[in-house]
């Protein structure tokens, strides 16, 4: 890096830097995955190469710009394949397109270490060496056909590039062949140009067993990176803000206005104020100020929102890739990557997905030869489903593959020791034990998969961000997994509880109803408080009890507030209900740490706090203590 | 860090320290002021199930949640009595802001680094580990508090994983 920091401030400039390249670099990768269909046709998109060759000329160029200068090279010599390519120099091998991605990741890692004064990736050099000898069969036995030299020998090409493995030797040593068959008298010019492609892929299987360590070696997609913080955002939407902080500041002369009114005449006691025409003022200010006000959370909330194809964009090579190494054949199919998502979610939402995505073409898809032997298409189909539904963002995972083996899911309960051989668990509870921890049914712990760490994790971080995943799938047809998320991260409408004489908040997506009951039709299963609800067993949580805040018990009804969970109903009793509200949330301080059953507070109208009741771990938990100590449920406090 | 050790005594020799003292009980406190934010009056605190201890709660500080420590809990002693002189020290250290609950609120002093002394072995029951040092005012003593060992400890791991950098 530079030493002329002092000079001037390069912070802003690096930052622009790294948002800028990030861009191009993912686009270098959509653009790759296009121009790789065109591999082995003798024929390729001449728009694509050149959108690639300006891409690394521009991040070229800016890396330069910054003294950069292993960005620049690698991005320089990339660049130069790209020329080769587009001045029709170089046919488009296999061994080219995986050059290309390698360097296209090495680019990244590069740009990263730079920008974020990180690691710098190792075998940068032998990289750049390779593509050197890579590209230098090309642009001398290009030079050739120009007709400056009559026939490379193979000394000459020998002396040209350092050549790590014999292979290599090889495979230069048989292009040059082949091209110089090409420079034949015209008559066979035919036939030979036809041959410079043919033997591409039988020569290129040599070559790509020495490229091979370095692709399977590309960094992970979406790896833990320094986070982006900054958005774009519409135009449009910022000028709808405008506006509307514009109509705020006239409702604020109005009031003043108001005040001021008031105050004179307080002072001027001689002066007489039209009470009616002030409240009438007064009432109209403030419903303006409401109804501004309201526009502004909307239209601030679309600010963050960002089109959850940013996130679904990075899927196309890596499940390539993933597919290459299983030696599975998928195609991946995105819809609804417009879906706007608060960006934070989005953030978030990226690595579950992906998790999904690696199991799906780990243990989903089935290798081709199965799918054919079961009259499937060869190649699997992964769709990638994202849209709007009420107040939520569903994103859908689904495959075509074989569906998840509950039998064998069974097994590895048992063997875990989740349930017993005698017990009879619904399909449904055998699904949810995916989800418990260190649970895989692999035989053998792949890299991607199979630690049994992913479904767990997956579940946790939806959870946290107050969104539902489901699994449905169904044995030879195929898996869904379903992820919904709240449009909103910050504001929620809640139903009101009183506990103890605490106010709490129910989320009111999880609340299917409130129902008041006559105490005398709870019963008691195996010691669990149930009541019966149109025909359907309820299991009953005492919210107080669970928080140890005492249990006091009403004499004739009973207030439950049935919540659904996974299509189960669970019922929370509470002492009375408090209504509805749209509530803000506000996250409890990392020093209290995470509660059991609370996912958050938020300040009533009044000022007053009232806790945000997690549903979800608040049922676990009652469950998981329930099986550990019968008799009692303590509060911790 | 424990104690103000010598090497930092006489980087600041000549100095001093500015610290907002308190009492819990017959024993003055003090702590950085650079770390204290504000002081209030007490306020209801809304108790938080399930949560450690000495927590006693949050509290709604113009508009943001303040998780608020009993410091008697905290440091083992029994609980007092709140009084129209108990006050709520709101701190904040780094990122985190943590109101703690004081018997009363004395005053800001400037306490000279030289007669900041390390902390003997037991002070009033305190655990060490809180104290950076105890100074001397005339015969007044001023138990030092390192705030960043106060509101974490157990804690540390949930911390650590939400905050590596802590």
């Amino acid at each position: 890096m530079s030493t002329n920091d002092d000079f001037f401030d390069r912070t802003e400039f690096v930052q622009y830097f790294r948002d800028e390249t990030e861009e191009i670099l993912q686009r270098i990768d959509s653009d790759l995955l296009r121009l790789e269909r065109f591999v082995g046709t003798g024929t390729i998109d001449a728009e694509i190469v050149n959108a690639l060759f300006r891409g690394l000329h521009t991040v070229k160029g800016s890396a330069g710009m910054l003294d950069f200068k292993d960005v620049a090279e690698v991005a320089h010599k990339l660049e130069n394949l790209f020329d080769l390519l587009r001045k029709d120099r170089m046919p488009l091998s296999e061994t080219c397109i995986n050059l290309l991605f390698e360097g296209r990741d090495i680019l990244t890692d590069l740009v990263h270490a730079a920008v974020d004064n990180g690691e710098v990736p190792a075998g940068v050099p032998q990289f750049t060496a390779r593509l050197d000898a890579f590209a230098s069969v090309y642009e001398s036995t290009a030079v050739a056909i120009d007709g400056k030299h009559p026939e490379p020998s193979a000394d000459q090409l020998e002396a040209l590039a350092p050549v790590d493995t014999a292979q290599v030797e090889a495979f230069e040593a048989e292009i040059a062949r082949v091209l110089a068959a090409a420079n034949a008298p015209a008559a066979g010019l035919g036939p030979a140009a036809g041959t410079v492609n043919a033997p591409a892929p039988t020569v290129a299987a040599a070559v790509t067993a020495a490229v091979q360590p370095g692709v399977a070696a590309t960094a992970p997609v979406g790896a833990a990176t320094a986070k982006n913080q900054t958005i774009r955002v519409d135009i449009e939407r910022l000028d709808m803000l405008l506006n509307l902080v514009g109509e705020l500041v006239i409702n604020r002369t109005r009031i003043s206005d108001i005040a001021n009114t008031l105050a004179r005449s307080i002072n001027d006691q001689h002066a007489t104020i039209d009470v009616s025409a002030l409240a009438k003022d007064l009432a109209e200010s403030s419903a303006l100020l409401a109804r501004t006000t309201n526009d502004i959370q909307e239209s601030i909330m679309k600010v963050r929102m960002v089109p959850i194809g940013t996130v679904f964009d990075r899927f196309p090579r890596m499940v390539r890739d993933l597919a290459k190494t299983r030696q599975k054949e998928v195609t991946l199919e995105l819809n609804g990557g417009d879906t706007d998502l608060d960006k934070t979610i989005v953030d978030e939402v990226g690595e579950p997905i992906m998790h999904l995505v690696r199991n799906c073409v780990d243990h989903g898809i089935e290798e081709p030869d199965v799918r054919e032997a079961n009259g499937k298409p060869r190649a699997g189909i992964l769709q990638l489903n994202a849209y709007h539904e009420g107040n939520q963002v569903i994103v859908e995972i689904v495959d075509d593959g074989g569906g998840i083996p509950l039998d064998k899911v069974r097994a590895r309960a048992i063997k875990q020791g989740l349930i017993t051989e005698t017990d009879r668990p619904s399909d449904r509870e055998i699904m949810e034990f995916i989800f418990a921890p260190g649970f895989s049914t692999a035989e053998v712990v792949t890299d991607v998969s199979g630690r049994g760490v992913g479904m767990e994790i997956v579940k946790k971080n939806i959870t946290r961000l107050n969104g539902v995943f489901e699994v449905d799938s169904v044995l030879g047809k195929g898996t869904k997994f379903t992820i919904k998320l709240p449009l909103t991260l910050a504001i929620i409408r809640a139903l009101l509880v009183r506990v103890a004489n605490e106010l709490y908040s129910i989320p009111l997506d999880a609340v299917l109803e409130s129902q008041r009951i006559p105490a005398g039709s709870v019963r008691t299963v195996h010691g669990r408080e149930v009541i019966t609800l149109r025909g359907q067993v309820v299991p009953l949580i005492r919210v107080g009890e669970f928080f140890g805040l005492g249990n006091p018990r009403h004499p004739d009804k009973v207030m439950i507030v049935i919540v659904g969970l996974q299509g189960r109903q669970v019922g929370l009793v509470v002492d009375s209900f408090q209504g509805e509200q749209e509530i803000v949330i506000k996250p409890l301080s990392d020093v209290i740490g995470a509660i059991a059953g609370i996912s958050g507070a938020t300040i009533l109208g009044n000022g007053s706090i009232s806790l945000i009741l997690d549903v979800h771990s608040l049922v676990t938990t009652a469950h998981s203590a329930r099986r550990s100590t019968r008799a009692q449920l303590t509060g911790v406090a | 860090m424990a104690a103000l050790d010598d090497k930092m005594k006489t980087q600041l020799s000549g100095k001093t320290f500015q610290a907002v003292t308190f009492a819990l009980g017959s024993e003055e406190y003090g702590v950085d002021i650079a770390q204290v934010q504000e002081i209030n009056r007490m306020v209801t605190i809304t108790n938080v199930p399930r949560a450690p201890q000495f927590m006693e709660g949050v509290i709604n500080l113009r508009g943001r949640l303040i998780p608020i420590i009993d410091l008697r809990t905290r440091f083992g002693m029994d609980r007092s009595e709140r009084t129209k002189d108990t006050r709520i020290v709101v701190t904040e250290i780094g990122s985190r802001s943590v109101g703690m609950v004081v018997d009363s609120v004395s005053e800001v002093l400037r306490i000279p680094v030289e007669q900041i002394e390390d902390a003997p072995d037991l002070v009033a029951g305190v655990d060490t580990e809180y104290i950076r040092g105890v100074g001397k005012m005339g015969d007044r003593l001023i138990i030092m508090l390192d705030l960043g060992r106060v509101i974490s400890t157990g804690e540390k791991t949930e911390l650590q994983k939400l905050d590596p950098a802590a």
